[in-house]
């Protein structure tokens, strides 16, 4: 496999504050990356570090460019959204499509014409007249029409509603991503790109705390859905995290077998929601 | 690179309408100024008419100056507003697009800082004093035009007087040279408000101003000397484009520079005198320090990081 982006103990301070502290992951060719952790986890600065927008510690190859000193030969192969409100508003849809055409080699504009007919966003309408859902439309539209290698996504759907942000991962899915194609993603809307993604890596406090593939996760993390005596004898099993629900107890375990939780009560595979919350206040425990 | 900077500039002009749209309005007026001006005079008749039987009779010379002077009032307006209109450009260029977040957009094209900024100087320097001319050109034949007719309607002969006699080419040139030279002689200060606009949270106006007003105070009161008085108010204004003598002395000339015998041509361009501009050390010492700034401003846009 290919890595497209390569991290060696990157590093982030700002002052005191370690924002990103001694980091390490790769990433490969045609997945589909989620980046995810709690505000102030160090999600965004790791980003901008990745599109070369801030400077930072260690080793850093992002298509085997340094990004913050080859930042606008990394951007002919990158692009990234990152909120919904990060268009200019003075724009018109028609000349923010002439300006990409005139200096982003891999825009094809014919084709974020063609996609843009099929939205209701017209192309003589300034941004500050579109919805926020236009707007991330339409910059998925541009991005989409760019022939990258890396998209990057922060937060992409924040303040969408639910009916938009279903269309934009449908999208995003269907127009984008070509298996040839790379996605980072990080949002707060866990459930939402969950179905989406191959790879996932946790983030808090500058740290990655997991990094695995979605495929792995079964064999690696097992929730048990126990109460009275069943939970207490999983407890000795040392769960990574344990909460209530119905007067249930659920407990996550990490590298046991399933055989040894059978008939204690319900096991099942804990969603990446739970997962992350797990392994944030477990560690935080 | 060149195809990037054309579609950096066709976007400033997107963005900052002003450019065009003011002395395109600048240039309304004063056609209306004329339009109404000649209907007023209209009004004496009599001593209207000796005025334009005398201008008959005036040499070609005489003729030429007078629309001369004619020209560089109109253009006058203009000047000024360019200046204004460079001020408030250059404080909002790299301030509006941190403003509206849209700089997150911009830098996720492949175009380096050092492209977009200098497109922004290449604007203020190069692209608005071009538009102002192209406004002070058209207003020139406007005016023209509009005194045309008029005369016309009072039977005077319109071509003699005017279209033989205007040095538009002359008149032009030395306009174009006037506009693009006082760019290059405020260059410091326009990279120091791009500066300002590149770093500045809040107010660049009240940020930029505010050193050029206390600098020349506070050296005064402690060091007793005047170089940046000097330097912000006296050489601004002292841009030795002309011959013999700088543009503050031409504007308090009484008259005597100019005095003309009878059959004497007043050349504008042969007022100017390019190779003292050129030679001048206040020139290249303005461009390094505008150099500077815009590097300073460069720098600003590509280290600075709000996360």
């Amino acid at each position: 496999m290919t890595s497209l982006v390569s991290a060696r103990n990157v590093c982030k301070f700002y002052g005191d504050v370690r924002a990103v502290d001694d980091v390490s992951f790769d990433i490969e060719k045609g997945k589909i990356t989620g980046l995810i952790g709690p505000n102030g986890a160090g999600k965004t600065t790791l980003l901008k570090a990745v599109l070369g927008l801030t400077d930072c510690q260690g080793s850093l190859s992002v298509l085997g460019l340094d990004p913050f000193r080859q930042r606008k030969e990394l951007m002919q192969n990158i692009c990234f959204i990152a909120d919904v409100a990060v268009l200019p508003r003075w724009i018109r849809v028609t000349q923010l499509l002439d300006f990409i055409e005139a200096v982003h080699p891999h825009f094809s504009r014919s084709h974020a014409e063609e996609l843009l007919a099929k939205t209701k966003i017209k192309s003589n309408s300034k941004v500050r007249e579109l919805s926020k859902g236009m707007v991330t439309q339409f910059h998925l539209c541009i991005i989409t029409a760019i022939d990258a290698k890396l998209l990057v996504l922060d937060e992409p759907t924040l303040g969408l509603d639910i009916i938009f942000r279903k269309e934009f991962y449908s999208n995003l899915l269907n127009d984008y991503f070509n298996g040839e194609r790379t996605i980072l993603i990080t949002t707060h809307q866990v459930e939402e790109i969950e179905n989406l993604l191959t790879d996932v890596m946790f983030i808090n406090e500058g740290k990655i705390v997991l990094d695995a593939s979605m495929e792995d996760l079964p064999e690696r993390y097992v929730e048990l859905l126990a109460s009275g005596e069943n939970a207490e004898s999983a407890r000795r099993l040392n769960p990574i995290y344990e909460r209530e629900v119905f007067g249930k107890k659920v407990l996550m375990f990490e590298g046991i077998s399933r055989d040894r939780l059978q008939g204690m009560g319900e096991v099942r595979t804990p969603g990446v929601a739970d997962l992350f919350v797990a392994k944030v206040k477990g560690a935080a425990a | 690179m060149i195809q990037s900077q054309i579609a950096l500039i066709r976007r400033e002009l997107w963005e900052h309408r002003a450019i065009y749209v003011t002395p395109l309005v600048i240039a309304l007026l004063v056609s209306l100024m004329s339009v109404t001006g000649e209907v007023a005079v209209s009004g004496f008749d009599h001593a209207v008419d000796i005025g334009i039987l005398g201008a008959t009779n005036l040499g070609e010379n005489e003729r030429s100056a007078a629309i001369t002077v004619l020209m560089i009032s109109l253009s006058s307006t203009f000047m000024f507003a360019m200046w204004i209109l460079t001020v408030f450009y250059a404080l909002d260029a790299l301030y509006a697009e941190r403003k509206d977040r849209s700089i997150l957009f911009w830098r996720s094209i492949p175009l380096t800082d050092f492209e977009t900024v200098f497109s922004k100087l290449l604007t203020a320097l190069l692209v608005i004093p071009l538009i102002t001319f192209a406004v002070i050109a058209l207003t020139h034949l406007v005016v023209l035009l509009i005194t045309s007719v008029w005369l016309g309607a009072r039977g005077a002969n319109a071509w003699h007087l005017i279209w033989t006699a205007a040095p538009f080419i002359d008149n032009w040139t030395a306009t174009l040279v006037f506009l693009l030279a006082l760019q290059l002689w405020l260059s410091p200060f326009v990279a120091w408000f791009l500066f300002v606009s590149a770093f500045t949270k809040r107010s660049p106006l009240l940020i930029a101003s505010l050193p050029i007003a206390i600098l020349p105070m506070l050296e005064r009161i402690i060091f007793e000397t005047s170089v940046f008085a000097e330097a912000f108010f006296v050489r601004s204004v002292k841009m030795p484009l002309f011959r013999g003598l700088d543009n503050l002395e031409l504007l308090f000339q009484e008259g005597e520079h100019f005095k003309m015998a009878g059959d004497e041509s007043l050349s504008l361009l042969s007022v100017l005198d390019l190779g003292r501009f050129i030679g001048s050390p206040g020139l290249w010492l303005g461009l390094v320090v505008c150099g500077l700034f815009t590097t300073a401003a460069i720098y600003v846009r590509r280290y600075r990081d709000d996360s």
